[in-house]
């Protein structure tokens, strides 16, 4: 009988220790886990989620060490979070009302205004927090801005570039000033030329992959939601040309589908093709090829034939939101606003090492952004593409716009199939208002 | 030659054919981890000699060593509970008779058909409120008990002869006893099978653990990985270093217990 009680207490006791002593609870969640309170001087941890060690979590590190200088009572510390991960544990979070957010998040400018506009009380209203917003880029402020509130600090520049492999367009009797502010009638064109005299198509594109054709649609200024967050599919002219152009492209093997991201990078690194058309951190792949290091060039992007049209877009790029039910979401603010901005010496120490386009206008004028790259000739990509981004059109993405875009996805998926043009969007536009609930 | 050694040739070629294409993936997982990231995007299928720097890039770069403890523990304490709540249950369905068993059992079946995303917001406001976010309880309690393995348990005691209970009942050996002493070593097989699908399913959890377990320092293998792809540069070489890591605590389960695992998801009973 003493052994069947001891082995029960045993048992009892090993089971109580599974789940007490493996317990990592310490009572303190991530949201203030440190209360600032009024008082400067107490010790406050600010913390992050973000992705990618060596470009937005190292920013975010730098940022707080030269936020620490000035005031040591603040220390950062980052949780590396994929994107997605990211989107899944706020949803959760919110819909599941916990105070298990940070008090920074990093977010995908394309799922900026969604977030905003469907959980408007989970984030800290920027707009009198003295944050300089008129020094950043306009489109990524607009992307921002909810209602007339800001809600986000603008940190990775999406502004999109045209890499091209110099010595192959050289092969073809063109250099990249050829390419530079031409319209997509004269891209394919040439691009037939580099084709026919190299064997090398100019573009690769994922198959069924919409961010092309929105960044393209972009450059004009147009969208493919309306002001009101609709469907603008039909009668859109602009999305019209924009897809008859990618059909060009397709048809003409200027550009080449591949099926996913891998086989993307692949064909820009193996030199399969001849460039690459994306947001400009593009530049940290097609860079990743040591050996091509002097070969490549970088200029704008070509522009349609409609009214509006520009040289100019955006394809990506990321911001930080201050979380509102953050303890610490004043000093977040002001961290921010101190590092992202304000600092120039955080985007001249991150940009060599991570290749970290700043939006902050004033960066721009620093010296790290006018030294030449070797990996593009000597040229001074930086300032290049800091120029393009105070050039790239406003647009309002919409809460559907992950949505919308899918639905472009597919539609241009059966178009190259052979698919009519109408039927495909009108398809698209029905899928949408389905997903939409209208 | 004859006409069954044709059929042979033809058998053992098709087999090998396939199995190639099984362990495929495997295999370039493995000569991936030996590359640089650009060799592996430029379809090198070969071993190379980047190996050394990968395994030191993957140390400097992410906490492997944390992760991995934490799958394991994880795993580990996941599957222990789990086998001794569901082998209890099952055994408890087959041997005990009551007239409300069958309904239970059937609803424990339909539940298997709810999708865990569709029940991990309320399950996450439960746990909120319990205070058990960041904790191993919360990341184990929704899977300690699972409708599988009672199932699988519930099966495999239909096999187990009746008669060996009323015996030991009449010689007088306790309920638990009983259980411990006779059912459990019988039922070997089935442990196997249901340590190696919990261990590998617990291994492999990725949604739950990630919203339940939001400390720094909680972070299991799957959300590393996961870290690595989402860089907006991949190292490929590092990328599949880590995979190739991650697979072998299954593999190892696997190969162990494979004998086993077979009789024991066919619900054998020697």
């Amino acid at each position: 009988m003493k052994r069947k009680l001891l082995s029960v207490t045993l048992m009892i006791a090993m089971v109580a220790c599974l789940f007490t002593g493996c317990s990592k609870n310490d009572g303190s969640s991530k949201t203030g886990s440190n209360n600032a309170g009024s008082k400067t001087s107490d010790q406050v941890t600010l913390t992050v989620w973000c992705w990618d060690p060596k470009f937005n979590c190292f920013a975010m590190d730098t940022a707080g060490e030269i936020y620490a200088k000035d005031h040591p009572n603040v220390k950062v510390e980052v949780i590396e979070t994929a994107w997605n991960d990211i989107q899944t544990k706020l949803t959760t979070a919110v819909t599941g009302q916990s105070n298990t957010l940070p008090d920074i998040i990093l977010m995908q400018d394309n799922a900026l205004a969604k977030n905003i506009i469907n959980y408007p009380d989970a984030f800290f209203d920027l707009t009198n927090s003295g944050i300089k917003f008129d020094q950043f880029a306009s489109f990524k402020t607009a992307l921002g801005t909810v209602n007339g509130k800001n809600y986000s600090v603008p940190f990775d520049n999406g502004a999109a570039i045209t890499c091209y492999r110099t010595d192959i367009l050289e092969q073809a009797g063109y250099t990249i000033d050829d390419f530079t502010n031409i319209t997509w009638k004269e891209f394919i064109e040439k691009g037939k030329v580099v084709l026919e005299k190299t064997g090398k198509p100019l573009l690769s594109n994922q198959a069924g992959s919409p961010d092309l054709l929105m960044l393209m649609m972009q450059s004009a200024g147009a969208w493919v939601l309306d002001e009101n967050g609709k469907p603008n599919f039909k009668d859109n002219a602009v999305l019209k040309e924009v897809i008859d152009t990618y059909v060009e492209l397709e048809k003409s093997g200027v550009l080449v589908e591949v099926n996913d991201w891998d086989q993307y990078v692949s064909s820009i690194n193996s030199t399969t093709v001849a460039g690459a058309m994306n947001g400009c951190w593009i530049i940290a792949t097609v860079t990743s090829a040591a050996d091509q290091s002097g070969l490549w060039g970088v200029t704008n992007i070509p522009k349609l034939s409609c009214a509006g049209a520009t040289n100019y877009s955006s394809q990506g790029g990321s911001s930080w939101l201050v979380c509102a039910n953050s303890k610490n979401k004043d000093v977040a603010a002001d961290f921010l606003g101190a590092t992202f901005g304000g600092s120039v010496e955080l985007y001249e120490t991150i940009l060599p090492s991570s290749g970290a386009l700043a939006t902050y206008l004033p960066a721009g004028e620093s010296a790290a952004y006018a030294k030449p790259q070797d990996f593009f000739r000597g040229d001074t990509i930086y300032l290049k593409i800091t120029e393009y981004a105070s050039k790239v059109p406003q647009v309002s993405y919409g809460v559907y716009n992950y949505e919308a875009r899918d639905a472009i996805g597919t539609a241009i998926t059966k178009i190259v199939a052979g698919t009519d043009y109408n039927t495909a969007i009108s398809e698209a536009q029905k899928e949408l208002e389905f997903q939409m609930g209208q | 030659m004859t006409k069954a050694k044709i059929r042979y040739f033809f058998a053992y070629a098709f087999l090998i054919l396939v199995s190639f294409i099984s362990v495929f993936p495997l295999l370039w997982m493995l000569i991936s981890a030996t590359n640089t990231s650009l060799d592996v995007i430029r379809g090198k299928m070969s071993f190379g000699t980047a190996l050394v720097d990968n395994f030191k890039q993957l140390v400097q770069t992410t906490q492997i060593g944390q992760a991995l403890i934490n799958s394991f523990r994880n795993a580990f304490v996941l599957t222990i509970m789990s086998l001794l709540v569901c082998s209890l249950a099952g055994y408890a369905f087959e041997i005990y008779h009551d007239k409300w068993k069958d309904g239970v059992m059937k609803l424990l079946l339909l539940s298997m058909m709810v999708p865990f995303a569709a029940t991990m917001i309320p399950l996450f406001t439960w746990f909120g409120k319990m205070n058990l976010i960041n904790t191993t309880a919360g990341f184990m309690l929704p899977s300690i008990s699972t409708a599988f393995l009672i199932f699988l348990f519930r099966q495999s005691s239909r096999s187990f002869p009746y008669e060996i209970v009323e015996a030991a009942r009449l010689e007088g050996m306790s309920e638990i006893r009983i259980f411990t002493r006779i059912f459990v070593p019988i039922m070997k097989p089935t442990y196997a099978a249901a340590i190696t699908v919990t261990f590998m399913n617990a291994w492999n959890s990725y949604l739950w653990p990630l919203v339940i377990l939001q400390d720094k320092k909680s972070q299991t293998m799957p959300i590393l990985i996961s870290n690595l792809i989402s860089g907006y540069t991949i190292n490929y070489g590092v990328l599949m270093l880590a995979v190739s890591i991650s697979t072998l605590p299954t593999i190892l389960i696997f190969f162990v217990l494979q004998k086993n695992f077979t009789e024991g998801i066919t619900g054998a009973v020697k």
